[in-house]
């Protein structure tokens, strides 16, 4: 018996969540009309705003609700396994557990980009809002790197749940500061100075800054690089959440090790 | 399985010697207080290669918590475990890779999907070669009897299709060791039957299985040794024929009737030369065995302690396996 290959075991536990997610037709609900709600009435009430008004109503509208859907669905993903009954199946296996829930998280980041895209569509279809994206490339490859940044950090979330079941109150109560904290909804300078750390080291924050930059050239003065070419800030911009990703998924690693013999210990996992 | 295997270590298939688990819990809010729960209690035994060995247990004896400490799932709060010759504790990937593990029940399936998705999915985490995986998923299927359904989402499923897919998963790795953790409970008796059945061929291709279960009569159909456990302590550890000598110098009278009560049941139990009783109250009927050293002397007591039920009918039997069982968990 040869060990499982990590990239197998990451691709397997990804087709198993899309399955299930095609599987369960429930994921319209916050990925489809929820969105499509939320952007109706946002757009309804602001109609007559002017300024970069695509950038943070509807962009950060949707970051929302994709980061929500993908950091929520990546923390709970061992919630998942213990509904299904699966826990124990899964963690008696040879495979590592963080490389499961590594291929579910992005599973979960792909269908988080289906938030993303109706509120697109509602936006530029239903209402007649002017994105302009002017790098449509740029802002795709930001958008996918930074949905495998949340999912990065949903792993730490995760090993969270291997301990308790009540880690549903951790995410649940750090989402919305995190929606605030990345800059999503408005920029990081109207936060006060003290929090700035705190948005710095959030990959999102970084990836939220590329995909502005990709949607709207003049946003670069705003941007954490200004004086740079557009260019030359995305490219910035992806290369810090990048290192900061990989130090999400250094520190999920080391976390999933502590937590699993723990769980091990304590039989958090398991029903003795 | 390689010679190096068995000549690992002690050179036993499974090891466990003076297991302990403690489980600590906490109760209230504000005023937090923790307490300890003893689930195994100085656990030890060993299994051969190519044995099937039995544990059997009342809820919550500790046969699931042995099985979790033995399947690596647990770290015994002390002493040491060991599978081919490997640490449980430490040897982590080295025993997940070769065991199977079947627990009971109509969970650990992913019942959105396919019988074949849920078994590549774990072939997939158990590193089964690409190359094997979808030959090795048809025979099981084919083993299982499942072919014709392999494609339909295990939701649709029976209770006897749900259990036969669970023992094609525990043996998705062609596993050296297989745990089965009361494979056959809430199955109806068609069921149980085919699931021993596979059982049996499972020992007959060489497989070592750990089997703990409810039931003494499977345990005395399958077992070559059985461990009986009590509050997280093994009571007696032997072949089923040699468990029965606890109770040789006993007969089982046996009473079918109507009208006896949990009340006539403690007065059984009063009696001196009463060494167990076990009653199935039923609505319709119910059944009482009494073991006694006594036999057909105590016939006469037992009509008096009855006299305002109903009597259908009264036997004298030899001890079974489940009558020794009663005896090791009541004294």
């Amino acid at each position: 018996m040869s060990m499982p290959d990590p990239f197998r075991v990451v691709y397997s536990a990804f087709r198993m969540a899309m399955l299930h997610w095609m599987a369960d037709p429930q994921w319209v609900i916050p990925n489809i009309i929820a969105p499509f709600v939320f952007t109706t009435v946002a757009l309804t009430l602001f109609k007559d705003a002017t300024g970069p008004f695509g950038l943070y109503a509807v962009l950060g509208g949707g970051m929302m609700g994709m980061w929500g859907n993908t950091i929520y669905s990546s923390g709970f993903a061992i919630e998942f396994e213990r509904w299904q009954g699966t826990l124990e199946e899964v963690i008696a296996a040879p495979s590592k557990l963080i490389h499961v829930i590594t291929g579910r998280a992005v599973s979960n980041a792909l269908f988080g980009l289906t938030n993303m895209i109706a509120i697109l569509v509602i936006a530029v279809g239903g209402f007649r809002v002017s994105l302009g994206i002017t790098d449509p490339l740029m802002f795709a490859v930001s958008l996918l790197l930074t949905l495998l940044s949340v999912s990065a950090l949903g792993l730490i979330f995760a090993s969270a749940f291997i301990l308790s079941r009540s880690a549903q109150v951790l995410t649940n109560g750090l989402e919305t500061p995190l929606y605030i904290v990345s800059g999503s909804m408005f920029p990081i300078a109207l936060l006060p100075f003290w929090i700035h750390p705190a948005a710095y080291i959030l990959g999102p924050t970084w990836g939220v800054d590329a995909i502005r930059l990709a949607t709207s050239a003049d946003y670069v003065s705003q941007s954490f690089w200004a004086g740079m070419s557009p260019g030359m800030a995305i490219f910035l911009d992806l290369t810090v959440m990048v290192l900061i990703t990989l130090a999400y998924v250094a520190i999920a690693t080391v976390l999933f090790k502590l937590v699993e013999r723990r769980a091990r210990v304590t039989g958090s996992m398991v029903q003795a | 399985m390689a010679e190096s295997d068995r000549n690992r270590g002690s050179g036993k298939a499974i090891v466990a010697e003076h297991l302990f688990k403690v489980f600590n819990t906490t109760k209230g809010i504000l005023r937090r207080t923790k307490t300890q729960v003893v689930a195994v209690k100085d656990v030890s035994f060993e299994v051969d290669y190519g044995e099937l060995f039995g544990v059997v247990g009342p809820n919550g004896a500790g046969k699931t918590t042995t099985i979790k400490m033995l399947t690596t799932m647990l770290i015994p709060t002390s002493g040491k475990a060991t599978v081919l010759g490997y640490d449980c504790e430490k040897d982590v990937t080295r025993v997940r890779e070769r065991i199977g593990i079947v627990l009971g029940g109509e969970r650990g399936l992913y019942t959105r999907v396919s019988a074949v998705d849920n078994l590549n999915y774990f072939a997939d985490l158990y590193g089964v070669p690409a190359n094997i995986r979808d030959k090795r998923v048809k025979e099981l299927l084919d083993f299982m009897g499942l072919t014709d359904r392999a494609r339909d989402r295990v939701e649709t499923y029976s209770k006897g299709m749900r259990q036969r897919l669970h023992l094609a998963r525990g043996l998705i790795n062609d596993p050296d060791i297989i745990f089965l953790d009361e494979p056959t409970v809430g199955l109806d008796p068609e069921i149980s039957i085919e699931t021993r059945r596979m059982i049996k061929e499972l020992i007959e291709k060489g497989k070592t299985i750990l089997l703990t279960t409810h039931y003494m009569f499977e345990a005395d159909e399958l077992c070559k040794r059985v461990a009986v456990i009590r509050n997280g302590e093994i009571v007696a550890l032997d072949s089923p024929s040699g468990l029965k000598k606890y109770v040789r110098d006993t007969s089982v009278v046996e009473v079918v009737g109507y009208g006896i009560t949990e009340k006539e049941v403690a007065r059984f139990k009063e009696i001196q030369d009463v060494v167990s009783v076990s009653a199935d109250l039923g609505e319709d009927k119910q059944v009482l065995k009494l073991q006694t050293p006594k036999g057909s002397e105590i016939i006469g007591e037992v009509q008096q302690i009855l006299k305002n039920s109903r009597i259908y009918d009264i036997k004298i039997k030899e001890p079974t396996l489940e009558d020794a069982y009663l005896r090791l968990i009541e004294s």
